[in-house]
């Protein structure tokens, strides 16, 4: 059981099974890569800049693009990516991405079948953590990965509070660069 | 056996019968009058087929009992054999047992204090244009109440059910996530049952406006109250009190001398009353107005109101009347005491007392108010003393942590500590007042104080409520409504959890000039005037009162959301003609079917919000949640293409598999404003929507996806275009190149589409023919 609190209070978890922490980008990178069908689900969150100007959604597209990984919008995040040239390959709002993923039976953006790794991406953290408690619940099929700058104790794989969003941009440089070796 | 059986039965209809008197036939009973619990459950499980709950555990626990804890995660199951998905309905319905009776309750106290008053016998009489006084008592028990004393009919029913619901909590009792659903339901149809009788004895015993839309705009902010006056704060839902200031006020010419001002409910209620008195503002504005010191008494009644209320009072030097058995925070129950020997106690010693006799309350508000406020002190701080304070800041982000809103408070104090007070002032209308921020701060900085000064004084207006919509407006919109050429009904209710207090009136905006009928209640009804245009007016001051396209229409309190669900049930009932006497099945399907309704809960908190969401569910009537209805743990959600989406054709007597998802989710969260915006359009589809009615409706689904969801068409736009003739003109030829491409195919609408006949139900097809 994890010891570190998530950032958000109201995101504490009141039950013994945690996420493990993530802490290395070539263990994250590792696990991205194991997954036979996995899944970046994007929120609006990624449609503010950071301080060097680059928008969060270009990290999420690069890490995409280098992990050769369907994306799923959801919100307003859509009308941003097809403005940077990159359609989505399905667009749902964030319970109705979970509600799909819950059954086991559902054949997943690609049809290839349900994914087996989801990696939620600039959603909001008090509905993110309710959506990864559905799935920690009630989708034991597939595992889940946080990849904002909090800890999130329902998902199966976080990454930690970042104090400093330089740290955090650069461990998501890291991993993009760790799945463009492996790809 | 069996003849012990029917005896018994025929006992419990007799006994039913004389209570709804069932002898005067204004309607024929229909199948289920005072429904029990297990009497609509089948129309429950035919909604749960396609709309299943989606659970999101806030806790992975069970703590309720001493077997416990037990972890329920993956797969576990506690110490007496309950589920995750079954103890996440459970305490949903808990929390729906909540709502339900703190409604109830309110209508109970109100009406005992009225009955007192009045009499039994006083008669309802909600104006010339109101003959449905009472559309969810009329459906639910089919009773048609004459007097007060009637309305007490329908309080015990309510009780009684929720006794038994309640019941069924306990350890060991109910062992299905649907069957407390179904319960859940039933709690939410009761509760809008409650909220009706509170409200129609709120309007007859206290002479509310009725029978009338353009009802007064009144001041709302707290710079709308003089602070040189001695000032009374109401807080709460109950006017039982804030009504008696007001008449010992007149009574003793002091209306001009005395400030009364109300925060959450109880200030919608008392504009009712008098618009003489103030809106403070929401919930979320309870706590900024009690540090500021303005209120010399502070009188509250019941739900929703601070329970530190005496400790943060004593902190500005103000006094505490708790007048209210629901909340008398440890308080001396003053009640048989001397009036003057109160006022002395609370004037010398500043003690606070609980005082249960609503007249005696209000003498002795009144006084303490007028003795006190000469010696208080109400200054803001100014500018410059802020900037100096917010410097204490070192932004550690504690209070970020902590805050149930995600907001960044620090970054706004550290901007305000160089003189900007943009950020924060930004800041104020996504704070939901709860004050965890300055607990938490080491530095002890007064973060409400300063957020204070950032926001001003600006003030508002807001219509006063005017309770149920009126027969004469339901029989001119009911067509339109149905037929689709009103695009939808919008009320957007509830309290003030919002992620962002402007989103309101930019969803009312929105609407209403897209003709759609706004309807508003409850701190929601407050914060849709606390947005200004360019010219300076809110949307209280644009748009007509009327409940017609275009119209933006104030029904009051949390109690009055009864009168925006019993319009639905008007328009089956005086517009189809349907009977809705005990016929709750027909009236919800109708209104599931046939009438574009849609609830906006867009900053709901409560177990109240639980609960009337729950009731307007189990009615037909979808809701939007906002993002952080999430914690309320469950949702109701259909997988579009993949749900059961078949009706019966009731003139045909066909079933019909339409494909098309309308409407597509009864209780869903939106993840931003931006979303909800095309999200709300497109739950007011209905299959019975004309040609002309469904070209209206996709219209605008289709320019508020492209206005906030970026370019291009609505994903899903397809299973809502029935034949050419759906597709708005304006989008024609995008429209048909689109579905061209995707190999779409034409379908017939259906003539009069209908669950019954779907699922096993005493009601037959021909009952919903009209």
């Amino acid at each position: 059981m994890s010891a570190v609190l998530p950032r958000h209070r109201v995101n504490v978890l009141t039950g013994i099974k945690s996420a493990r922490l993530v802490e290395d980008a070539a263990e994250c990178a590792n696990y991205i890569q194991k997954a036979k069908r996995p899944l970046l689900v994007i929120g609006p969150l990624l449609l503010q800049s950071q301080a060097d100007g680059k928008l969060l959604l270009e990290y999420a597209l690069d890490l995409a693009k280098a992990g050769g990984i369907p994306i799923c919008a959801t919100a307003q995040t859509r009308g941003k990516m097809v403005e940077l040239g990159v359609q989505p390959d399905c667009v749902y709002d964030a319970v109705e991405i979970v509600n799909a993923l819950k059954d086991p039976d559902w054949k997943g953006v690609r049809k290839e079948g349900n994914h087996d790794l989801v990696m939620f991406f600039g959603i909001r953290s008090d509905l993110g953590s309710q959506g990864l408690s559905t799935l920690k619940h009630f989708a034991p099929h597939l595992k889940t990965m946080t990849l904002c700058k909090h800890y999130f104790p329902h998902a199966s794989y976080s990454l930690t509070n970042f104090k400093k969003d330089a740290k955090w941009q650069e461990f998501l440089e890291s991993l993009i660069a760790e799945l463009q070796k492996g790809g | 056996m069996a003849v012990a059986e029917t005896k018994k039965l025929s006992k419990k209809l007799e006994e039913l019968s004389k209570l709804i008197r069932a002898e005067i036939p204004w309607e024929p009973v229909g199948p289920t009058p005072m429904p029990d619990i297990p009497d609509i459950r089948s129309w429950d499980m035919r909604l749960l087929k396609t709309y299943q709950p989606f659970y999101a555990p806030f806790c992975d626990l069970c703590c309720l009992c001493t077997y416990g804890k037990c972890d329920l995660t993956a797969g576990k199951r506690g110490a007496c054999g309950i589920d995750i998905a079954t103890q996440q309905a459970r305490v949903v319905l808990l929390a729906c047992l909540m709502g339900c009776s703190a409604h109830a309750a309110h209508g109970a106290h109100i009406l005992e204090h009225l009955i007192e008053k009045h009499g039994r016998d006083k008669k309802i009489d909600l104006g010339e244009s109101i003959t449905i006084e009472a559309p969810h008592i009329r459906t639910v028990l089919g009773l048609k109440p004459e007097t007060l004393g009637d309305l007490q009919i329908a309080l015990e029913y309510v009780f009684k059910e929720v006794g038994h619901l309640l019941d069924s909590c306990h350890t060991g009792q109910e062992g299905s996530a649907l069957d407390y659903e179904s319960k859940a339901l039933h709690a939410g149809m009761l509760d809008h049952v409650g909220m009706e009788a509170g409200d129609i004895a709120q309007i007859v015993g206290f002479n509310y406006p009725t029978s009338v839309a353009d009802t007064p705009l009144v001041d709302m902010g707290w710079g709308a109250i003089d602070k040189s006056k001695p000032t009374i704060l109401v807080s709460g839902h109950n006017p039982a009190t804030s009504t008696e200031v007001i008449d010992y006020l007149r009574e003793h010419s002091l209306e001009d001398q005395v400030e009364i001002a109300g925060v959450c409910c109880t200030a919608l209620e008392t504009t009712r009353y008098s618009d003489r008195a103030k809106i403070v503002g929401p919930l979320s504005r309870q706590l900024f107005f009690l540090r500021a010191g303005i209120a010399d008494v502070i009188m509250t009644d019941e739900q929703c109101i601070r329970t530190d209320t005496p400790q943060e009072a004593s902190k500005v030097g103000a006094a505490v009347v708790a007048c209210l058995d629901k909340a008398m925070y440890g308080l001396e129950d003053a009640t048989d005491m001397e009036a003057d020997e109160i006022v002395r106690r609370m004037v010398s010693n500043g003690e606070h007392f609980a005082i249960l006799d609503s007249a005696k309350a209000a003498e002795v508000a009144v006084k303490v108010a007028m003795e006190i406020a000469p010696k208080r002190r109400k200054e803001w701080l100014a500018e410059e003393e802020a900037i100096e304070l917010a410097k204490k800041c070192n932004d550690c982000a504690m209070c970020e942590q902590v805050c149930p809103n995600l907001c960044s408070i620090g970054a706004g104090i550290t901007q305000l500590a160089k003189g900007e007070f943009e950020p924060l002032r930004v800041l104020f209308n996504e704070c939901i007042g709860c004050g965890k921020c300055e607990e938490e701060c080491p530095r002890h900085v007064p973060i409400f104080r300063l957020m204070q000064v950032a926001a001003g004084n600006e003030t508002w207006k807001a219509r006063a409520g005017r309770g149920p919509i009126m027969d004469t407006e339901i029989r001119t919109v009911g067509a339109p409504i149905t037929l689709g050429t009103i695009p939808g009904v919008i009320a957007i209710v509830g309290c003030s959890n919002f992620p962002d207090v402007d989103d309101v009136a930019d969803m009312v905006e929105e609407f209403a000039k897209r003709k759609y009928i706004v309807v508003l209640s409850g701190c929601s009804a407050m914060v849709a005037g606390m947005k200004k245009d360019a010219d300076g007016k809110t949307v209280y001051e644009k748009y007509p009162p009327d409940f017609e396209g275009g119209g933006v229409v104030n029904v009051g309190s949390c109690v009055a959301n009864s009168h925006i669900t019993g319009a639905a049930i008007k328009i089956a009932n005086i517009f189809a003609a349907l009977p809705l006497r005990g016929n709750y099945e027909v009236m919800a399907d109708y209104v599931l079917n046939r009438v574009g309704a849609v609830g906006v809960a867009w900053g709901a908190y409560s177990q109240k919000a639980a609960s009337i969401a729950t009731g307007c569910n189990r009615l037909g009537i979808p809701v939007v949640l906002g993002p952080h209805s999430a914690k309320y743990r469950r949702l109701y959600l259909s997988r579009k293409e993949e749900d059961d989406w078949q009706v019966m054709d009731a003139r045909k007597k066909e079933l019909v598999e339409t494909g098309e998802p309308s409407p597509e989710h009864l209780a869903y969260v939106c993840e931003t404003k931006e979303k909800a915006m095309p999200m709300i359009a497109k739950l007011c589809i209905r299959k019975n929507d004309t040609p002309q009615g469904r070209a209206i409706k996709l219209n605008h689904y289709i320019s508020l996806y492209k206005k906030y969801m970026g370019a291009g068409l609505p994903e899903d736009l397809h299973l809502f275009v029935r034949r050419d003739a759906d597709i708005p003109l304006v989008y024609k030829k995008e429209v048909r190149a689109h579905l061209q491409e995707i190999g779409w195919q034409p379908r017939e609408p259906v003539g009069l589409p209908t669950y019954i006949g779907t699922y096993p139900s005493k009601v037959s097809i021909d009952a919903v023919i009209h």
